[in-house]
């Protein structure tokens, strides 16, 4: 299948410029003082309460000169690096522009125009807006852009409910998983995400990702509480008290999505095995009657990572993604790692059970037995229809052969060792 | 030719249907029957409500076998509807207070008594011997659907007279007319000439898809159909401007759009898939069944628009969904057998939401706000019920109630003579559930929703405006902006758009009091039984004061962070964003 979007624009660059210019401002002497303020670079570092850190800038690419000016900056710190996007209005300009977002300032230097006061550039809606012209090497425009969301690893920011882009602030010193796989399930022909629009690296570093904004998409964990609202509701109903029996046709039932996420989902793996390859299984996992071989995992699946639009199912996130909530942020990009393609499907199942833990958790104390009961008897339709989707897709039985009931065990053993507190 | 200066020529895109049966509205001479000259009495009311246009459901003379639908003379009214000086009587006056008629008009079959078909079956080299479709054995067009499958096992039936079979998409007693026969399509442009000649506004096309024949085919969407379709518009067009075609197409939108042609077919086509899906977001509590058919909703040409509707004189359909949400929709809106009916549900609005007034606002207020004309179905603005324990669709079909008195107000005949007993349930009976006592009850439904058409009329966004769906973190809410298109071209997020059709606002809306026009409207409706929050993506209306519209309340104002809102069960907010 083709892709949505054009090919991805793809901006890279092996220049540094010239830092004894007089062009820009000099950056080393502020971002010390300005990464100690940040409670992102903070949790980074693990270090907390100091009031300067020992940053040195080592990579600086000029994204535009004349005021508002932009660069993207480099800067090693401890054990980390870190990437800052910086921008620069003069001194009497400056604070008119940023208002209350004093945080943002970094402090006063000089460029070729004269005194300037260089801050976070993602605090200035002009700079923000050419910031995704900057990263898609002009490819796309915006009228407006805002920043959504602030994690440790990243900033979020939606452009005119458009287009999403990840720019990263913790920068890794290998190629970002989450790059590599919405890239390589792209070229695979993989429909079921927010398709990547735009790449921008710099010496072997990704620094941002942009893809596509499908508003009115809705994660699935807002769904999946839809449906046990109203199913516990109707427990809380005198008068037509739901059973056991009505977990399968309460008004909310999930199952029919749940059928379809199997779907997308066994559709996932089918284009990792495509994009990455198969191996031979190493760790210990399900019996090889069950799975053929160990794929890509997408690693952290669940329902916070999916997405229902109004064309389906979308897998949305492949690492700390910022639409699946602040929750996911804690969640590392891990390698990537080759295993049973059960392995995402019980993360999958689990986050299941998680959300029915939190639907129970809000009852009273009086309806909570008979809520976890059918808490319980929910989770079990839904897994029920989550693997009869998946396993009713076309090609899956050639990573997953075994029987419907083989599965099913081998899914329940992986859900029970989730459960299993850590030795 | 009867007085057509009410408006322009597009009235209809900005047009509040109203469906009524002649025979169920009101009986003036207590034969037991509802007639024109009942009707006519009554067009106080309907003007006083609120609407602007009456689709009158079949009143020529016919066996009744089908509802009307089995028409035995097509340029004749029923004796019991009364004369066809009655009917010109009660086109003037509607026409003196604003309001417009169009009347169905069924294309597609005559009833087995009509004399067109006596005469066809009566040999097989008769004058009309092929205005139908005849055959030597039931073989033929193997491949179409029998959609009837409770009263029908096949769409052929053997003919003893003329020892040959006839053809029927519908009831047997209903032989399909044939198209490909010249003489055929010259006599229903006569039938249309009568009408429109009469006063009559336009038509409600019944069976529209089915026209035409083709074997190897289903025989639904042909060429040939579209072709007939496009000779009924030239004539509309040429000698009677104003007039309106309506489409009764159960397709899916990417089929029925063909329907608009390029303007030059049916001004106007039912958007039936959206209807079941309004039913289904309430009982899933979920917007996806809505906004996934919006965004499967082609735009169509400029100077159409859709019909969309909650009931009408028919089942709820439900064709034109999966087997997985016909079982859902059964289980939750038709648990008893009797409830449903060949492929659907046949109940009325309020039975089907449980008689809860919350709901039936609800959705009203998403037909009301939703891209295309709305058609209410005549006593859906007293929440009446519904009759399952009549035969067929009759159950839908009651008299409408108009007092507590004797037979509801409908007719002063005897009780056993009325055409079909009025409702007498201690929750849906006339006793309760009548126009006067609505009327008199400043807080019934019937004064909320003549207020609701109020507010619509203010806001021509409404009829022909853009939608944009917006979104929103929370699935049980569903928000969209309607703006003028000039204003949405300007706008950003275009993918989302234009189900509704493009083009200039009426003239007849122009010189009416249409002081909302130009803005943009935000509805926002809460599709849970309980209260719901909700960020909306608006942050590029930032600085704009949302203003409510039945209150006129003016809302914290739009910033550039998502907008907060809370509603209560069933709740519904509709704005006009101010600068």
């Amino acid at each position: 299948m083709p892709s949505r979007f054009p090919p991805m624009a793809s901006t890279g660059s092996s220049s540094v410029t010239d830092l004894g210019s007089a062009r820009v401002p000099d950056f080393g002497p502020l971002v010390g003082a300005y990464l100690a303020r940040q409670d992102w670079a903070q949790t980074a570092l693990g270090s907390f309460g100091e009031s300067n850190l020992p940053a040195e800038v080592i990579d600086v690419e000029v994204l535009r000169t004349e005021h508002p000016g932009m660069a993207s900056v480099i800067v090693a710190c401890r054990d980390c690096t870190f990437h800052l996007v910086l921008g620069w209005r003069a001194v009497a300009v400056a604070p008119g522009v940023l208002g209350a977002q004093s945080d943002a300032v970094l402090g006063p230097s000089r460029d070729s125009s004269g005194d300037v006061l260089v801050y976070a550039a993602l605090a200035d809606s002009e700079l923000v807006v050419d910031l995704l012209e900057a990263v898609t090497a002009g490819a796309e425009h915006a009228r407006r852009g805002r920043v959504v969301q602030s994690l440790v690893s990243h900033s979020s920011l939606v452009y005119d409910d458009r287009l999403f882009m990840k720019c990263y602030r913790v920068i890794e010193p290998r190629p970002r998983p989450e790059v590599e796989m919405v890239r390589r399930l792209d070229a695979a022909g993989f429909n079921h995400m927010l398709a990547p629009v735009g790449h921008w690296h710099r010496n072997g570093r990704d620094l941002a990702l942009v893809r596509e904004f499908v508003p009115g998409a809705v994660e699935g964990l807002a769904l999946a509480h839809t449906s046990l609202r109203d199913l516990l509701a109707r427990a809380d109903s005198s008068e037509n008290g739901a059973t056991f029996a009505d977990v399968g046709i309460a008004g909310g039932d999930l199952g029919p999505e749940m059928r379809r996420l199997g779907e997308t989902t066994a559709r996932m793996h089918l284009a990792l095995a495509a994009a990455f390859g198969t191996e031979v299984r190493k760790d210990s996992g399900p019996p090889s009657a069950v799975v053929a071989g160990a794929v890509r995992l997408h690693g952290d699946y669940h329902l916070r990572r999916v997405m229902r639009t109004d064309g389906g199912w979308l897998v949305a996130g492949f690492g700390d993604d910022p639409l699946m909530g602040a929750a996911a942020g804690a969640a590392s990009q891990g390698e990537g790692r080759f295993a049973s393609p059960l392995e995402d499907v019980a993360d999958l199942c689990c986050s299941l059970q998680i959300a029915a833990d939190e639907a129970v958790a809000w009852q009273t104390r009086s309806t909570r037995a008979h809520a976890r009961l059918l808490a319980k008897g929910w989770q079990d339709h839904n897994v029920a229809a989550f693997l009869s989707g998946y396993l009713a897709t076309s090609g899956i039985e050639t990573l997953v052969p075994g029987s419907r009931r083989e599965v099913e065990v081998a899914v329940a053993e992986l859900l029970a060792a989730r459960a299993a507190p850590p030795p | 030719m009867a007085d057509r200066q009410l408006g322009d020529a597009r009235w209809y895109e900005a047009a509040v249907f109203y469906e009524l049966l002649p025979r169920s509205f009101f009986d003036s001479n207590a034969d037991g029957i509802g007639d024109f000259s009942g009707l006519t009495a009554r067009l106080d009311y309907l003007e006083w409500l609120g609407v602007d246009c009456l689709w009158l459901l079949p009143f020529y003379p016919s066996p009744l076998r089908d509802g009307g639908y089995d028409v035995s003379d097509f340029m004749s009214v029923a004796p019991e509807c009364g004369s066809v000086d009655d009917l010109a009587a009660l086109v003037e006056d509607a026409h003196r207070r604003g309001i417009r008629i169009i009347s169905d008009l069924v294309m597609n079959h005559t009833s087995d008594q009509h004399p067109w078909f006596a005469e066809s079956r009566s040999s097989r080299d008769n004058p009309k011997a092929d205005w139908y479709m005849w055959a030597d054995d039931d073989q033929g067009y193997a491949d179409v659907r029998v959609i009837f499958v409770d009263a029908e096992p096949s769409n052929w039936t053997f003919d003893a007279p003329r020892q040959q079979y006839y053809w029927h998409r519908f009831f047997h007693h209903q032989p399909d007319l044939n198209y490909d026969n010249p003489a055929v399509v010259e006599a229903m442009l006569g039938v249309v000439r009568f009408w429109l000649d009469l006063g009559l506004d336009g038509f409600r096309l019944d069976a529209a898809a089915y026209l035409s024949k083709k074997e190897g085919t289903s025989c639904e969407n042909l060429a040939g159909t579209h072709e007939m379709l496009r000779r009924i518009r030239r004539e509309v067009d040429h000698h009677h401007t104003g007039a309106v075609l309506l489409a009764e197409v159960n397709q899916w939108p990417s089929d029925v759009v063909d329907y608009f042609g390029d303007g030059d077919e049916c001004h106007m086509a039912f958007h039936f898939p959206l209807m079941p899906r309004m039913f289904m977001a309430v009982r899933r509590e979920q917007r996806f069944p809505i906004t996934e058919i919006l965004a499967q909703t082609p735009a169509i040409p400029d100077g159409c628009q859709w019909g969309i509707f909650l009931r009408n004189h028919d089942e709820l359909t439900l064709e034109m969904v999966t087997e997985d949400d016909r079982d859902f929709m059964y289980a939750e809106y038709a648990r008893d057998p009797r409830m449903r009916r060949n492929v659907g549900i046949r109940r009325r609005l309020a039975t089907l939401v449980g008689n809860d007034r919350r709901v039936a606002e609800l959705l009203h207020a998403l037909l009301l706000s939703l891209p295309g004309a709305p058609v209410l179905y005549y006593g859906d603005e007293l929440l009446m019920g519904d009759n399952i324990y009549l035969g067929d669709r009759d159950a839908v079909r009651t008299p409408m109630q108009w007092t507590p008195d004797r037979n509801g107000g409908f007719s002063t005949a005897d009780f056993a003579q009325l055409y079909l007993p009025p409702l007498m349930d201690p929750v849906h009976g006339y006793q309760a559930v009548n126009v006067e006592a609505h009327r008199r009850d400043s807080s019934s439904f019937l004064h909320w929703l003549k207020r609701m058409l109020e507010v619509r009329r203010q806001y021509p966004e409404f009829a022909t405006g853009s939608l944009e769906v917006l979104s929103a973190d929370n699935p049980s809410v569903l928000a969209y902006l309607r703006a003028p298109r000039a204003a949405a071209a300007e706008g950003e997020g275009t993918d989302r758009r234009l189900p509704a059709p493009s083009g200039p606002v009426t003239a007849a809306l122009e010189g009416a009091e249409a002081d909302g026009e130009g803005a943009t409207v935000l509805c926002v409706h809460n599709l849970s039984r309980f209260a719901q929050p909700a960020q909306l993506s608006l942050a590029r209306w930032e600085g704009a004061t949302p203003v409510e519209l039945l209150g006129r309340v003016p809302f914290p104002p739009v910033t550039q962070a998502p907008y907060a809102v809370t509603l209560p069960p069933y709740g519904i907010y509709w704005f006009e964003l101010r600068d």
